[in-house]
């Protein structure tokens, strides 16, 4: 017995005005203008909820089904009794309009329901080792009192499903299905067969030779495929159970606007997310959200060139440089001696040193690697010198199913982790094969940093409780093992050593950071911040760590901002006033395109500075309407909500640094040196970064851009024979500060929410 | 154009509100009710079924045509009620036992209601002696079934046989309808009339209503 409630619907009003025919008639707008207005009732009185069980047959089944010992799946799935009941309510008020409205708008979600669960229902009969033979449905396939029995089987009464005598379920807007299955796991007939059923004007009726057809043609960077259309079925989810990388920062919620597509030959229904994002005329050519787009026919759709995302910023990781460059060790302590080693480039003398680089072969190569929720990050390392042979970076597309980790997990939770896994390890396959050549060059080990989440997925291990309170993780160790294992492919193979964590929050890519730094090396205390999405920072040093991850969000990144981007060229990263103007800078001295994260911060620092936003955050008019004109032709505009963003990410991150500083018993001016990871840091004025209370005044001068500490710690591992146990040391010598629930950083939180200088 | 003319114009557009302001117009002008109602509200009502039978129209606008005599008909209600205007006939419908699909039920409601009628929706999972019950109770002309299952469909057989039980089937026009449905069912258990769609289902029981009154 199994109870489902997570989906994500999203009501098509094209299909549902189809459903009243609307689209024939001249009122089709007026129709869709009244559904959309209910659409947020609608949401809110929508409560799905999927019963699954597996069960006998014996006795329900129509002759040829009935064979000895059929088991079946049995599924029920509801909108709920509000949504069901609502289209009668509004009967009784004499509004039959919103009423068939409404009606149709709970069947569209209830065919919703039923396409998103037949991924699950697919994987959960291949967890029993079984196929699929048949999809039944009452009456047609097999007598109706076998909705008693879904009913027993699932045990759907104890939530409120009812039966009436005529094996009718209550609320109204509920169905089942029977699934035959088959000692085939490989059989997969999930779709309804319509041809036995009697009512051959059903709108829904499919001949059995439509099964496959029609079909979704999508047309990439990479060439043309075409893909089996599934009713029910969002693009998206096509996209992403045939492995085509589309972002999908929001999960496929219809917020985030990024999982743009072209139709080119067919139709997809206008969705109304699609008007958030597309104009008119772009609505015309075609252009749609992958995540809102319902085929309901064959259609051709264009998909966007990788290249063309310019969501991400990829750091400059060299392969110019020596990793053993790389450590920002201080002088001081027992780092310093390996510290200056690795700095002269003398790697080699690693081997002589008794316990270090105990383990390098003469002339073989190490990958070091940094997973990243955004971006992977790979560098082939000599292992005698220490030099970087070779970088390669390439996206995370694990991105088609969520820009941040919450979406991933979630996304593995309701039965994706499967594709998840798949993602992450095509993405190091190609990192392997591009810098190895093909395997040609002969590789001895591989190091690799990432968080929790990450691993969680790339080991395949279940996410359940990763995501939901108290955030428990499966496995946090220090992991050994092979690449064949991990790349699931024979051939080529070498070991493999993914750092310890710590937590949910704070995983192993903190880990290598902290060792790259040598935190657990140094006397004086210093500070770690990671500015990018889940905000991780660590204060410490050798006697103790303390981290803590304080959610900061994309903002940084440049996400959630309505002009927003990453550090690409064109993107405005530095703001000043100059006689009475605002003037930016842009990266590469290119017309602006987009803000980023240093920009945004920049440019919030210069509206305090004018006043032209209080201390509140609060702009002055007519700025607060229609956003303030950064560029001369004001295309790119700070609106309100965007400094809304930033103060809530400057206000994590700033509260959870003084959390930190407070609970270690140390303050900022103790503090040796302050490191910041990330590709943000480079750009950074410090001055700035104060103003706006993002950093506590007086850091200038011991604010260290450190870079990719994550990748640099993988491939320091990758020298130092010791590195297992060293990681293992620091990942024990760390301890999480919980932030959520925390008084203290609450209050803090609330307090660093304004701007300028409290004290 | 009068003012009826123009409530049964405004009427076939689905302007709601122009209908209510209208409706209370008239009334504020003392005209009587059963014209308001009749010639304005039911005549604009009956076009619009015309239209729709002929394909000239859709689903949406018989919605909205429908949707704004509701909103007239809330005004005229307690008026005609005074004036003691008797309906073109009273009926009881409802989704029988068993079954829940109510949508059909609720259009044909709606038509019987464009056609004159006083309507009691007894909603859904009615059984055979609540539809007998309560016609009695109103003196009904009409006991309208609904169902939408085959398994709830013997539930309209039951009634009839109830009301011949009961001694009273002579008394009521009893009509069936719903997806699977068929003459041939009607037939067979004795309904007297079934159709395939709402708007037929009210022109019939007009008919059937009128012609017995006047025999
Ligand atoms: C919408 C719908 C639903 C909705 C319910 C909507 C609701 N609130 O009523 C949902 C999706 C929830 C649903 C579910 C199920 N349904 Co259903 N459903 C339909 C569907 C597609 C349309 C019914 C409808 O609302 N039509 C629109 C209205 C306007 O049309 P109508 O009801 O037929 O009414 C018109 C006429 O019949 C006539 N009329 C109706 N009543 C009356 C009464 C009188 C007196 C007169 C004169 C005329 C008349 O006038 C109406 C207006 O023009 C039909 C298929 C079909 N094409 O009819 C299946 C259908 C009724 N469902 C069916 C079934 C089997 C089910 C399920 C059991 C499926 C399942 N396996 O889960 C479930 C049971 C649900 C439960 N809760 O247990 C079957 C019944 C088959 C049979 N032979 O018994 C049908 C026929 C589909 C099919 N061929 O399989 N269903």
């Amino acid at each position: 017995m199994k109870k489902i409630t997570e989906f994500q619907i999203r009501i098509s009003p094209d299909s549902v005005c189809s459903m009243l025919n609307a689209d024939r008639s001249l009122l089709a707008d007026e129709m869709r203008e009244e559904l959309e207005e209910m659409l947020s009732e609608a949401y809110e009185r929508l409560e799905p909820a999927a019963y699954l069980g597996f069960g006998d047959t014996e006795g329900f089944l129509y002759g040829e089904d009935q064979l000895p010992g059929q088991e079946a799946l049995y599924v029920i799935c509801t909108v709920g009794e509000r949504l069901s009941s609502w289209s009668s309510e509004l009967f009784r008020q004499g509004d039959c309009v919103r009423a068939m409205l409404a009606d149709a708008a709970a069947d569209n979600c209830l065919f919703q329901l039923d396409g998103q669960l037949r991924e699950q229902i697919s994987a959960l009969c291949r967890e029993h080792g079984r196929g699929i033979r048949r999809r039944l449905e009452a009456p047609q396939d097999a007598p109706m009192r076998i909705q008693k029995k879904a009913l027993d089987v699932t045990g759907a009464a104890q939530y409120g499903i009812g039966i009436t005598e005529g094996f009718m379920y209550r609320p109204v807007k509920s169905v089942c299905q029977v699934y035959l299955l088959s000692e085939n796991p490989e059989e997969n007939n999930s779709e309804h067969d319509c041809s036995r059923c009697p009512n051959t004007s059903c709108r829904m009726r499919r001949s059995p030779g439509d099964v496959t057809e029609p079909s979704v043609t999508v047309i990439t960077g990479e060439g043309q495929r075409t893909l089996p259309f599934v009713r029910g079925k969002i693009i998206l989810e096509i996209l992403r159970e045939n492995g085509i990388y589309i972002a999908a920062l929001c999960s496929g919620r219809g917020t985030c606007g990024k999982c743009r597509i072209r139709v080119t030959e067919g139709t997809l229904p206008v969705a109304a997310e699609d008007r958030l994002f597309f104009e008119e005329a772009e609505l015309e050519a075609g252009f749609r959200l992958a995540c809102t787009a319902f085929p309901e026919g064959a259609c051709t759709v264009l998909i966007p060139d990788l290249a063309e995302e310019k969501e991400f910023y990829v750091p400059d990781i060299g392969g110019k440089e020596t990793a053993a460059d790389w450590p920002d060790r201080t002088q001081e302590g027992k780092g310093s001696e390996e510290a200056a080693l690795k700095r002269d480039g003398r790697a080699a003398a690693c081997e002589a040193a008794p316990g270090r680089g105990g383990g390098v072969n003469a002339g073989e190569y190490g990958i070091a690697v940094d997973i990243g929720t955004t971006t992977v990050a790979m560098q082939l390392i000599d292992l005698r010198s220490g030099k970087i042979m070779k970088a390669h970076t390439a996206l995370n597309i694990q991105r088609m199913y969520g820009a941040d980790v919450i979406g991933r997990i979630e996304a593995a939770v309701k039965g994706s982790a499967g594709e998840l896994k798949e993602c992450i390890r095509q993405v190091l396959q190609s990192g392997v094969d591009s810098l190895t050549e093909g395997g040609h060059v002969p590789v001895s080990r591989m190091v690799i940093g990432a968080n929790t989440a990450m691993v969680h997925l790339l080991m395949g291990y279940p996410c359940e409780s990763l995501g939901i309170f108290p955030f428990r993780t499966y496995n946090i160790q220090r992991i050994e093992t092979a690449w064949d294992s991990l790349s699931g492919q024979k051939g080529l193979s070498f070991p493999v050593r993914i750092c310890p964590g710590v937590s949910a929050y704070i995983g192993g890519d903190i880990t290598s950071g902290l060792y790259a730094l040598g935190f657990h090396e140094r006397e004086r205390v210093s500070v770690l911040i990671d500015l990018g999405t889940n905000g991780e920072m660590a204060v410490g040093n050798r006697e103790r760590i303390l981290a803590a991850s304080a959610a900061a969000g994309p903002a940084f990144e440049g996400g959630n901002l309505a002009c927003g981007t990453g550090s690409i060229p064109g993107a405005v990263c530095h703001a000043a006033w100059k006689d009475g103007t605002l003037c930016v800078e842009t990266i590469g001295g290119e017309e602006p395109t987009g803000i980023c994260g240093t920009g945004i911060l920049e440019i919030i620092a210069c509206l305090l500075e004018a006043e032209l936003m209080d201390e509140t955050g609060r702009l002055e008019e007519p700025y607060a309407s229609e956003g303030f004109p950064v560029d001369e032709q004001g295309r790119i505009r700070v609106f309100q909500k965007d400094i809304r963003e930033i103060q809530l990410a400057k206000a994590a991150v700033r509260a959870g640094l003084e959390t930190l500083l407070d609970e270690y018993g140390t303050a900022i001016d103790e503090v040796d040196e302050i490191f910041l990871a990330g590709g943000f840091g480079y750009e950074l004025d410090i001055g700035r970064a104060e103003a706006v209370g993002l950093l506590p005044a007086g850091c200038a001068g011991r604010v260290r851009a450190a870079g990719n500490t994550c990748l640099k710690g993988a491939a320091a591992g990758l020298l130092d024979g010791e590195s297992g146990k060293t990681l293992d040391y620091i990942a024990g010598l760390v301890r999480e500060i919980p932030l959520s629930g925390n008084p203290k950083f609450s209050e803090l939180y609330m307090e660093y929410m304004c701007f300028g200088e409290e004290e | 154009m009068g003012l009826i003319e123009e409530i049964s114009e405004f009427l076939q557009k689905g302007r709601s509100k122009k209908i209510k302001e209208l409706v209370q117009k008239a009334l504020d002008e003392n005209m009587d009710p059963k014209v308001i109602l009749n010639e304005g509200l039911l005549s604009g009502m009956m076009i619009v079924g015309a239209k729709f039978k002929n394909n000239e129209v859709f689903v949406p606008e018989v919605l909205v045509a429908a949707r704004a005599m509701n909103a007239g008909l809330a005004l005229l209600e307690p008026k005609l009620a005074e004036v003691g205007n008797e309906p073109v006939g009273r009926a009881v419908i409802g989704t029988v036992q068993g079954d829940l699909h109510d949508i059909g039920k609720n259009l044909v409601g709606m038509m019987f209601k464009g056609a004159g009628f006083e309507v009691c929706d007894m909603g859904v999972d009615v059984g055979a002696d609540a539809f007998i019950d309560r016609a009695e109770e109103l003196g009904a002309d009409v006991i309208g079934m609904s169902a939408l299952l085959s398994t709830t469909m013997p539930q309209m057989q039951e009634c009839i046989q109830r009301l011949e039980e009961r001694g009273l089937r002579e008394k009521y026009i009893v009509m069936i309808g719903g997806a699977p449905v068929t003459e041939d069912f009607a037939k067979e258990i004795g309904a007297d009339y079934y159709t395939p769609d709402a708007a037929s289902a009210a022109e019939t029981a007009r008919n059937a209503v009128m012609e017995r009154k006047s025999a």
